[in-house]
């Protein structure tokens, strides 16, 4: 915009040196800006690793940087999934790891050894401004406004959708993969333009390195071909698309098949199968395309159409075939999730009981893209306006994103970029009109400067309807020109204060550590987690394995550094419900399982003391469906609601409840912090029996300050080959009755 | 301070020269001191093996099992007294608690003072029923001793025990009858695989109540081998518990005395028999003693297990499936006074389980050598084709032996990146090797032809 008033000052050749190293300027700006606002956990807290996945990946690039990259490629890890162990370097996608790994290197090399740690905290903003920088390469692409990409860097940069999965400590793969995201789409975007080789080889060589970040990639193995379907469709073929589409394809095809986790996937399984067919009918639209310049006719174009239409239709159908003998592998239960949001509910309840995989919520949207929300779709559609090739690619992207974005939470990631550039199409497009200081000739006496809203709207509005086909002439009056930038600047005002609100009250906490405030206004910091995770690493055997609910996995594996039966690498169903079959079981069923898996130690979150409602008791139910999914005759769902179809915890709860592991762990002793009866729950509201629940085959080793994490120490077989109970009861003094008269034939025994 | 230091350390190895593995201070809970006379010869025995007695009676305030939580003694004989219980430092708790720590107890019965209630509800507790009403005997018209019984059949001559099974060794062996007079018979609980009866009364016995002669007749107690005249238990940690049904037994008067079994003039070897029952209770037999443990890699070179103490086990973490392991484990028995190379009854072997939630292989341990004090134990395998965190586990649970339990836990990885077979070692694979150098040369000769060919192609397009 400051790059626009200037023009008039200087003369062409300063003015283009100047906006140059402007727009590099605010460039520069704009990704400080994106890193700093990013900054607030770290300056709140302190420079730690957030919630849950990025704990493994800390570890896992702990490992890199130790061991070096090939043990880490060959990497067996023993600490996890006790005692399958999980294949992990074959099982996961390295770019992050191997990244940081590098960066670190390169410090070291440059005589600057920083803490790996700091790298991985600091990695997600620095890649943020990177983000910044492609989105801004992006938007130039599709439109000629110069204002328009450095404004979708700015909105990229501060942009809450895009801020919750990279504050500092927030060390995921998608800190990187948006990045990659964006900048493969530019280089795609570029390719097409120029019908370049090079352009089309960047691309794969930028989608291989998406692929080995973030299974996120299978978005762009879709989008292009769809691009590039749509193209064709519109009969916008060309040697252009033809040479991007065939070198990204088989380029990026052998790029992403190099990594052990994908590996044969891009030719076997349904969802790469788009991309596999659209590689198929390009060739095919060539050769009809050769064929035509040879042979020109007029019902040629028809004959074509025709065939392509035929063509897709055999593929698809030989896809399906395909799929339903086994050859492709069918299709993963969260793309069934991407299409019917009910499914993962009834049939995967591993899948559903993943917050950041339920749908959205429509306020999250508001939340997350503020303004932009209404600045998107006019965007969008003034992308209809001129409809080139790349701003084809602009509305595919922007209706697929929609969609996808209201199915899942996480996948609001994908969406934000393109809100990102299409509004600051539509804005930019504002912008230029009214910031033009030059009062444009009057060609036409109809358009009056008192009619400011018609002229805004016909600048937006395509020539296509009536209303608009008279020329446009521009805006005469200064008032209307400050009114609308006044209220363009009030708004951008607004989204920064909202972005920055919401990055710093909604995003920025660690969930390791807790903030609470006192009374008196100072913060106060919970930070159970940390305190049960150091007495596991200080005070059990190195080797001691623990058993929690799959959420507490990684950070278990992290912090206190022991071996875990599940995590968050959810790849083993079976063997989560083991846990999960455990913890809602009596104690009877339970043991025999915790034995044979050696747990040592078994960890419970309780968030009744303090009120914090993400424990283990409100998770239970998610424990109980996915037990029994594989044990369905021996956990029943039912059992834990009353006859009235309540889940309680009180008095009313029902015996299955009461008698479960995960209910005695969680409020075993509870009591003893009230005065008798008075025991209370603060997240579900409920007395509880004045009764506590016994354990016998357990044993409370570690409560933390403020009970949110207990935890139990599995007790040996007993000495004497007596059953825990009988055990207990008999060292309280309850003497074992002689039995009575037997009844019916003595059993003898034999040795 | 150093002499001080030399010399406590010679006392401790006085001590630690006892006869038994794991101690030698014997408490010897007596209620009357005059009663001792009677087990003169027996504790005499038990000094001369080098066991320090204490008698306490166990209405002494100063009896107590435990010293700063730690066991004050490492052997408990509990003789029987007269008084219904046996005071507060002897519960049924205390005695478990005692056990739970590895202390061992032999506890003697008789019919004659009723069983105090401590030792009623621990011997209930672990599942070994005795009589519920005092005066209870086990009688036996047949295998009576005819002297000194010849009205009341309840003085029992037996012969020594032979093994409970082949497959277990038999500690208490031996030669001449036992006299077993007025016992109170045990029969042991179906579930508990921990009991094991020593000495089985003889099928014609069967347990009689003098006092309660309808319910005899009708419901006997116990009749037969299922009643038993001395019974043991061994707790998982190999803690050792005897009961012996007549307390009697140990006593001067039957330990060398002329019997008569039917009509027969024997002499009662109750010496010999007590001496074998003590010392397997108090830890003097079947004690095994696990070495080290073995293993590595087999790369075709046999290792040696070194039996040194002063070095540890030094053995990979790390294996891979499919390559071959061997392994080698050292045990030992402890017999009376020191260590001997362990050897398995006849149709018994010692085994090895390669497990991962339940075992992958279960592999019988052949004995490969011996040292001047252990067998050593070893077994080739290769490991399964499943990577996850196995264990090398010997388990070895028999009557009268001490239980071995040893883990040690490997991590079994997958094939590394570079340790599977090259794309050419692979035979199947030439074909499509083959195809891609044809498309790479193919290629190649295309491109060339073709841009020869080229001036050619491009004038008649142009013509076009």
């Amino acid at each position: 915009m400051a790059v626009a008033e200037s023009e008039s000052v200087f003369t062409p050749a300063t003015s283009r040196n100047t906006r140059g190293m402007l727009r590099v300027i605010i460039l520069a700006l704009i990704a400080a800006a994106a890193v700093s606002s990013r900054l607030f956990s770290v300056i709140r807290f302190e420079s730690i690793i957030h919630e849950f996945d990025p704990w493994f990946n800390f570890r896992a690039t702990k490992y890199l940087v130790q061991n070096g990259f090939y043990s880490f490629w060959d990497w067996f890890d023993d600490r996890t999934w006790h005692p399958l162990g999980r294949v992990t370097g074959g099982t996961l996608y390295p770019g992050l790891m191997v990244t940081s790994g590098v960066i670190y290197h390169a410090l070291r090399f440059l005589t600057l050894p920083v803490d790996i740690r700091n790298i991985c905290v600091l990695l997600a903003p620095g890649f943020s401004g990177l983000t910044a920088l492609a989105t801004y390469l992006l938007t130039s692409e599709m439109v000629t406004s110069p204002s328009a990409g450095l404004l979708a860097a700015a909105f990229m940069g501060i942009t809450p959708g895009y801020i919750s999965r990279s504050v500092a400590g927030s060390y995921d793969n998608e800190a990187i993969a948006i990045f990659l995201l964006v900048f493969t789409f530019f280089l795609w975007i570029k390719a097409v333009k120029n019908g370049s080789m090079f352009w089309g080889a960047l691309t794969a060589l930028f989608y291989g390195y998406m692929v080995s970040a973030w299974g996120g990639y299978v978005f762009i193995t879709n989008l292009l071909p769809l691009h590039a379907f749509v193209l064709i469709c519109m009969g916008r073929y060309s040697a252009r698309l033809y040479v991007s589409y065939t070198s990204w394809y088989a380029l990026g095809t052998l790029a992403s098949m190099q990594i052990p986790f994908v590996g044969f996937l891009p030719i076997r399984s349904s969802e790469h199968m788009s991309s596999l067919g659209v590689f198929g009918l390009i060739q095919l639209v060539a050769f009809v395309d050769y064929v035509r310049a040879q042979l020109p006719s007029k019902q040629f174009q028809t004959l074509l159409r025709a065939i392509v239409l035929f063509v897709f239709v055999v593929a698809f159908g030989g896809l399906v075939l395909l799929t339903v003998s086994g050859v492709i592998a069918p299709w993963t239960g969260r793309f069934y999730s991407l299409w019917d949001t009910g499914y993962a509910k009834i049939h995967i309840p591993i899948i559903a009981s993943v917050s950041e995989h339920q749908p959205t919520a429509w306020p999250a949207f508001f939340f997350d893209l503020s303004m932009m929300i209404w600045l998107f779709p006019a965007g969008v559609y003034m992308c209809f306006k001129r409809l080139t090739d790349e701003q084809v690619f602009i509305v595919i992207y922007a209706v697929l994103a929609s969609y996808f974005a209201g199915v899942m939470v996480r996948l609001m990631l994908t969406l934000t970029p393109i809100v990102c550039v299409a509004s600051a199409m539509a804005f930019s497009q504002i912008l230029d009109t009214y910031l033009d200081t030059k009062t444009p000739k009057v060609d036409s006496k109809e358009t009056g400067s008192s009619d400011a809203a018609k002229v805004a709207a016909a600048a937006v509005l395509p020539d296509g309807l009536r209303s608009t086909r008279k020329p446009v002439v521009g805006i005469y009056s200064y008032a209307s020109k400050l009114t609308v930038v006044g209220a363009s600047a009030v708004y951008l005002l607004l989204f920064v204060l909202h972005c920055t609100w919401v990055t710093s009250n909604a995003y920025s906490s660690p969930s390791v550590v807790l903030a609470s405030r006192l009374p008196d206004g100072s913060q106060h910091i919970i930070d159970d987690y940390r305190e049960a995770y150091y007495w596991l690493r200080q005070n059990t055997p190195d080797n001691a394995k623990i058993m929690s609910w799959w959420d507490y996995g990684y950070q278990i594996g992290g912090m206190a550094d022991r071996p875990t039966l599940v995590d968050n690498n959810t790849w083993n169903n079976t063997h989560i419900a083991t846990v999960g079959k455990a913890m809602s079981s009596r104690e009877e069923v339970s043991y025999p399982i915790m034995r044979q898996h050696e747990v040592d130690y078994v960890l419970v979150v309780f968030g009744g003391l303090l009120g914090y409602s993400g424990d283990d008791i409100n998770k239970f139910l998610w424990m109980v469906r996915i037990a029994e999914g594989i044990w369905p005759e021996e956990v029943k769902e039912r059992n834990f609601f009353t006859p009235r179809g309540e889940y309680r915890v009180d008095e009313e709860a029902t015996p299955t409840m009461k008698n479960s592991l995960m209910y005695k762990m969680s409020y075993y002793n509870y009591n003893s912090l009230f005065p008798a009866g008075q025991a209370q729950d603060r997240v579900r509201g409920a007395r509880l029996p004045a009764q506590g629940p016994e354990l016998s085959t357990i044993e409370e080793a570690f409560t933390s300050e403020n009970w949110i994490i207990r935890i139990y120490k599995v007790k040996d077989l007993d000495n004497f080959g007596r059953d825990h109970q009988s055990a207990t009861s008999f060292e309280k003094g309850h003497k074992k009755k002689r039995t009575a008269k037997r009844k019916g034939p003595r059993v003898l025994r034999v040795d | 301070m150093r002499w001080l230091f030399s010399f406590v350390l010679a006392t401790l190895l006085a001590a630690v020269h006892a006869v038994s593995y794991t101690g030698s201070r014997l408490l010897v809970v007596l209620e009357d001191a005059a009663e001792k006379e009677k087990y003169g010869v027996f504790l005499g025995d038990l000094e001369s093996r080098g066991y320090h007695i204490t008698t306490e009676s166990p209405k002494s305030d100063k009896l107590s099992l435990f010293k700063h939580g730690e066991r004050a003694y490492d052997h408990v004989l509990l003789l029987p007294s007269k008084a219904k219980g046996l005071g507060p430092a002897l519960t049924a708790n205390l005695l478990l608690e005692f056990m739970k720590k590895e202390g061992n107890i032999l506890l003697a019965l008789s019919s004659e003072n009723g069983t105090p209630s401590s030792v009623n509800s621990l011997l209930l507790e672990l599942d070994i029923h005795i009589p519920s009403d005092k005066g209870a005997v086990v009688v036996d018209h047949f295998n009576y001793d005819s002297t000194s019984a010849a009205e009341k059949h309840d003085v029992l001559l037996l012969p020594f025990p032979k093994a409970l099974r082949p497959d277990v060794k038999n500690y208490f062996g031996g030669e001449g009858v036992i006299a077993v007079p007025r016992a109170v018979g045990q029969v042991l609980g179906n579930d508990s695989p921990l009991l094991a009866p020593v000495l089985r009364a003889p099928s014609t016995a069967y347990s009689y109540n003098p006092k309660d002669e309808s319910d005899i007749v009708e419901d006997p107690f116990a009749v037969g081998a299922q009643l038993n005249l001395v019974s043991v238990l061994q707790a998982h940690n190999s803690a050792r518990l005897a009961v012996l049904g007549s307390a009697e037994v140990l006593q001067n008067a039957w330990f060398a005395e002329k019997a008569t079994l039917n009509g027969q003039a024997v002499k009662t070897a109750n010496r010999d028999f007590s001496e074998k029952l003590t010392s397997w209770t108090f830890k003097e037999t079947g004690v095994l003693k696990v070495g080290k443990l073995l293993h590595y890699q087999d790369e075709g070179v046999s290792k040696k297990l070194n039996t040194s103490g002063a070095l540890p086990e030094n053995n990979p973490q790390i294996y891979r499936i499919k390559s071959d392991v061997a392994f080698q484990v050292e045990l030992s028995e402890y017999s009376k006074t020191h260590l001997v190379p362990f050897v398995p009854a006849d149709s018994d072997v010692v085994q090895l389980e390669f497990s991962m939630l339940s075992p992958f292989h279960r592999l019988n341990l052949t004995p490969i050598s011996k040292t001047a004090n252990a067998t050593i134990f070893g077994v080739s395998f290769k490991t399964p084709d499943q990577h996850g965190i196995f264990n090398f586990r010997v388990n070895y649970r028999r009557p009268f032996l001490t239980n071995i339990e040893e883990k040690r836990q490997v991590t079994v990885r997958h094939f590394a990146h570079d340790e599977w077979p090259r794309s050419w070692q692979i035979s199947g694979a030439w074909v499509w090797i083959g195809g891609i150098w044809v498309t790479v040369f193919g290629w190649l000769a295309f491109v060339a032809v073709w841009l020869w060919s080229a001036p050619a192609e491009k004038t008649v397009k142009k013509t076009q």
